[in-house]
């Protein structure tokens, strides 16, 4: 107990990863995590604030709430920070053109945006849009640019799906990074920029937030680096060799979000 | 050249150096047999991993080089003995057309797996297999890592990113076969009983080929021809012992100044 007394320490607020720390995604929607429905409305009840952070990018954000709450979630969509959005707005800054290699159902989320003379790419969870001839297509819309841009919606090595680990994005960011000789820009997690946009709308410092997720370096590692605490659950992509980590260490591990939340409610007095 | 041996053979890369897909560069015939009447040996290395051997050799004889089989040595005869001699079963990753080279192995219940350019099955679900096997412990064998290569359309990417892409999903480290790799230029040079200091490269990739031979202890000469884009030269330390506008050149700097 003593362990989660040090963890909620001057804590208030909560950011939570939502794919394999909510529901496990997959055919027809997927599944909740048993105890996680219950978990979130805790939180809410208890005064803490909470904010989630996807690097979900096979969705547009209204969709992906839309289908949570279906799945029986108390979540709205100005508490979700994904990264489609985000990277919009620094298209906007930047006046960059994209072309996008990303998930057919994600693609209305970048309506309003300029794409033709390309002169950038736009890299999401593909899923099955991750083909040859569109991987092709997009490597050579960077190697034929000056100064080639490539944006990658978070920098994720797989997830569970119900029926499996998939390959997600930063897998085919490392194979054009390799391909052009570049480096991409995250956006989303675990870029700082993205933690620190969610604990600004909460309107707290980093030391007064925990961020809870399955991704050992994206969820855990990502928070840490912007000063939060963090703890991984063992749902989700979670492997009991991420324990065993070399450098990325979380300030504790759950079985799951229920126990992470009892915990901190019970620490709290709660 | 201080410190270096007499030449003694040259090692040409095929596609790009010899030839984009069916047609021979300018003169690289007529290069070829010059070369050949000087008392260098020559072979042929190649990271060509679509087709087997004897598909190379045929479409070389179609364009009118004067080449053996057996001068050819690939990236997938390197990678078909290091599966033998670690008796893996592989899931074979490469272009139906290369199979023929791998005939023989046991391919049931993968241990490993094999990746060379195989555009039809970079897709999503084979991508997901494949890394599911090596997340479960099967090594991963790369017959090489070229980032891309010329086709007739344009470049297309290469091998290279793929592997690369399974090896950061994984945190492994894939075993290269094939060119840049030191083993795979002695083992060419092997079988002529020549020392890398006696031996130079040809080809048209500076890292892979230039880069590489050089690495081994060779020198390297970067032609301008195939996938070559201006600047490249300037992408390996050291640079290319020298750089020419194609293979005929290439040859006419060996024959003037080397042998």
């Amino acid at each position: 107990m003593a362990e989660w007394v040090e963890i909620v320490k001057g804590l208030k607020g909560v950011v939570l990863d939502i794919c394999g720390v909510l529901y496990d995604s997959g055919e027809g929607g997927g599944v909740p995590i048993p105890g996680s429905i219950e978990a979130v409305k805790r939180i809410k009840s208890s005064g803490l604030k909470l904010r989630f952070c996807t690097n979900e990018t096979q969705a547009t954000r209204e969709k992906f709430v839309c289908k949570l709450q279906r799945l029986g979630f108390d979540i709205s969509i100005d508490e979700v920070f994904a990264p489609a959005p985000a990277v919009c707005r620094i298209l906007n800054d930047r006046g960059l053109r994209p072309h996008l290699l990303v998930h057919d159902d994600v693609i209305p989320e970048f309506d309003g945006i300029e794409k033709s003379s390309p002169n950038c790419v736009v890299l999401g969870d593909a899923a099955d849009n991750f083909s040859y001839r569109n991987l092709n297509e997009a490597f050579n819309v960077l190697i034929s640019l000056e100064n080639p841009v490539l944006f990658a919606l978070g920098r994720g090595r797989y997830y569970k799906e119900t029926d499996g680990l998939k390959l997600d994005v930063g897998v085919y960011m490392k194979a054009l990074e390799y391909a052009c000789d570049i480096e991409a820009e995250v956006v989303g997690k675990p870029a700082k920029m993205f933690f620190m946009s969610a604990l600004a709308d909460m309107g707290i410092e980093p030391q007064q937030a925990i961020m809870i997720g399955d991704d050992l370096v994206n969820d855990v590692g990502g928070a840490q680096q912007c000063g939060m605490k963090a703890l991984q659950v063992r749902t989700g992509k979670y492997r009991p060799t991420d324990e065993l980590h070399p450098t990325v260490k979380a300030d504790l591990y759950v079985n799951n979000l229920a126990e992470a939340v009892d915990n901190i409610l019970r620490a709290l007095g709660k | 050249m201080a410190g270096r041996r007499a030449l003694k053979a040259v090692l040409v890369d095929l596609s790009g150096t010899l030839h984009v897909e069916d047609s021979a560069i300018n003169g690289a015939q007529e290069a070829l047999q010059r070369l050949r009447s000087s008392s260098l040996d020559v072979r042929f290395v190649t990271n060509t991993t679509k087709e087997c051997k004897r598909t190379l050799f045929e479409r070389l004889k179609k364009m009118e080089f004067g080449i053996s089989e057996d001068e050819i040595f690939t990236s997938l005869s390197a990678a078909r003995s290091l599966v033998e001699q670690k008796q893996l079963r592989p899931l074979l990753l490469v272009e139906d057309s290369a199979l023929e080279d791998f005939e023989g192995i046991d391919t049931s219940d993968p241990n490993a797996v094999v990746i060379g350019l195989a555009p039809e099955h970079f897709n999503y679900q084979t991508m997901n297999r494949a890394f599911r096997l090596i997340l479960d412990g099967a090594p991963l064998i790369a017959i090489h890592k070229a980032r891309y290569y010329k086709r007739k359309d344009g470049l297309a990417l290469g091998p290279g990113p793929f592997v690369t892409g399974l090896e950061y999903a994984t945190d492994c480290t894939a075993t290269v076969v094939g060119k840049p790799e030191k083993t795979f230029f002695l083992e060419a040079l092997r079988g002529i009983g020549c020392a890398p200091e006696e031996a130079i490269m040809i080809g048209d990739d500076a890292r892979d080929d230039v880069g590489g031979a050089q690495a081994a202890g060779m020198q390297g000469i970067l032609v301008k021809t195939g996938k070559y884009r201006q600047g490249d030269e300037g992408k390996i330390n050291p640079g290319p012992y020298v750089t020419c506008e194609n293979f005929p050149q290439a040859v006419d700097h060996i024959l003037e100044n080397l042998s």
